[in-house]
């Protein structure tokens, strides 16, 4: 199945709930030759379009293997993955590729830009494989990450949340139908990553469908109101957060015991 | 306790009534702590008969007695302020004991115990980030920094869920004395 078809797939696939199911994992088995470390153990779970869902678990429980196998760069043990209607394990290597470049935004925790290229450059290399020139929507994505003054400047010498934006940008400049973020924050300083944070938190706003891996349950909690726990390969937990109006007396009481309405 | 000592910090500053008193500490803890006005005057009377608050003037208006802070009562607030907090910890919530008697009950349930608890320190988490923003948004920096305690200490709970979580529990290891 080429590009066009997923997304009229994709488009396509509204249930009754007028919700699109766009990532399905089933009985989903990953095993590494030589340690079980990042192995998964039977996963299934759906994540639907629009949804900003956390990924959250102790090192080595496989969270990071759940990211790469949606992502497509790498194939299950067994089970099957569908992406907006696409099962991944029919695809063949070209199509995968495809597939990753069409259709998934992946930022990592080390952002992964080459250094000797300068933030636009780095951030037009994904549409440039596309053959997509796409310089006027890089240009409007760094102007709306805040980085289009350095837009010019080597990806060497920009700090860690600089890269780190870039990094989102070059994600999203085929317009991914899904965004995975693997320990986004990791590498930078708390304001830095509450800053990358927040972008993300727009990008949903506006309807992006985010993936992310985190072990910082603040973070988690605070952008994504789903949180998928994963402990030794399996999903321990499926946590949907709710948003009420609350008083502050609902959440914190100080001294409670002695307070009276 | 501090109810006592809130009151005299609040009095640092100038006289105030009695439903000042209230309304400035209701106000300070941003809602995180309600006081009735019963309480507030309690306070007021004990603190007057130990010296630490004097009343300024007569009563005005609707009988409304100002109360200002009194040299003892200036010092007592700074040596209040200078201490540490220390003591024994305070546990206040069920789950401590809950776990205690999962861990020796048969079927205890511990594990689903565990994943529930664990489940609303997470929308806890939530509620309190929340909390924090509305804070900062209101440029309530001081509240946003009690909340910011609170959303850590929330943090570390989970924690402690997680690590319970991944141990192997039985009833052994219970011993009564």
């Amino acid at each position: 199945m080429d590009g066009r078809t997923f997304f009229r797939t994709f488009r396509d696939g509204g249930d009754k709930n007028g919700m699109t199911e766009l990532v399905r994992l089933t009985d989903v088995t990953k095993v590494y030759q030589g340690g079980i470390t990042g192995a998964l153990n039977g996963v299934s779970v759906a994540v639907e379009k629009g949804e900003f869902t956390a990924i959250m678990g102790p090192s080595g429980s496989g969270k990071s293997t759940m990211l790469n196998l949606v992502a497509g760069v790498d194939r299950p043990t067994s089970g099957s993955v569908v992406v907006g209607g696409t099962e991944l394990g029919q695809l063949g290597e070209t199509g995968l590729a495809r597939f990753r470049r069409d259709h998934i935004g992946f930022v990592f925790q080390f952002f992964y830009l080459l250094p000797n290229l300068t933030a636009l450059e780095n951030v037009l290399i994904p549409a440039q494989l596309k053959g997509n020139p796409a310089s006027g929507r890089a240009r409007e994505l760094m102007e709306r990450l805040g980085i289009i003054d350095i837009a010019s400047r080597y990806a060497a010498r920009l700090s860690g949340g600089q890269q780190q934006r870039v990094a989102i940008a070059r994600a999203l400049i085929n317009k991914p139908t899904l965004l995975l973020a693997d320990e986004p924050t990791g590498a930078l300083d708390t304001r830095s990553g509450e800053q990358v944070m927040e972008l993300l938190s727009e990008l949903h706003r506006d309807g992006q469908t985010i993936l992310l891996v985190t072990h910082d349950a603040k973070l988690a909690t605070r952008h994504a109101a789903r949180v998928l726990s994963v402990i030794d390969g399996k999903i321990v937990d499926d946590a949907r957060l709710e948003s009420p109006e609350l008083a502050a007396s609902d959440v914190i009481r100080v001294r409670g015991e002695e307070a009276s309405r | 306790m501090s109810l006592k000592y809130g009151v005299l910090g609040l009095l640092k500053g100038e006289p105030l009534h009695g439903y000042e008193v209230k309304n400035r500490f209701e106000g300070m803890l941003g809602g995180t702590w309600d006081v009735n006005i019963g309480q507030i005057y309690t306070t007021l009377q004990r603190l007057e008969r130990d010296g630490l608050v004097r009343p300024v003037g007569s009563r005005g208006d609707r009988g409304k007695q100002l109360y200002e802070l009194s040299p003892d009562g200036e010092k007592a607030l700074d040596r209040w302020l200078a201490q540490p907090d220390s003591g024994p910890q305070q546990l206040h919530e069920d789950i401590y004991v809950k776990l205690l008697l999962a861990t020796r009950i048969a079927n205890g349930d511990l594990k689903g115990m565990l994943a529930r608890q664990k489940r609303a320190y997470l929308q806890r988490l939530r509620d309190l980030n929340r909390l924090e923003e509305g804070a900062r948004r209101d440029g309530r920096i001081d509240l946003a920094r009690l909340v910011r305690g609170a959303l850590l200490h929330t943090e570390a709970d989970l924690k402690w869920m997680d690590e319970l979580s991944s141990e192997r529990f039985g009833t052994e290891g219970t011993k009564t004395e």
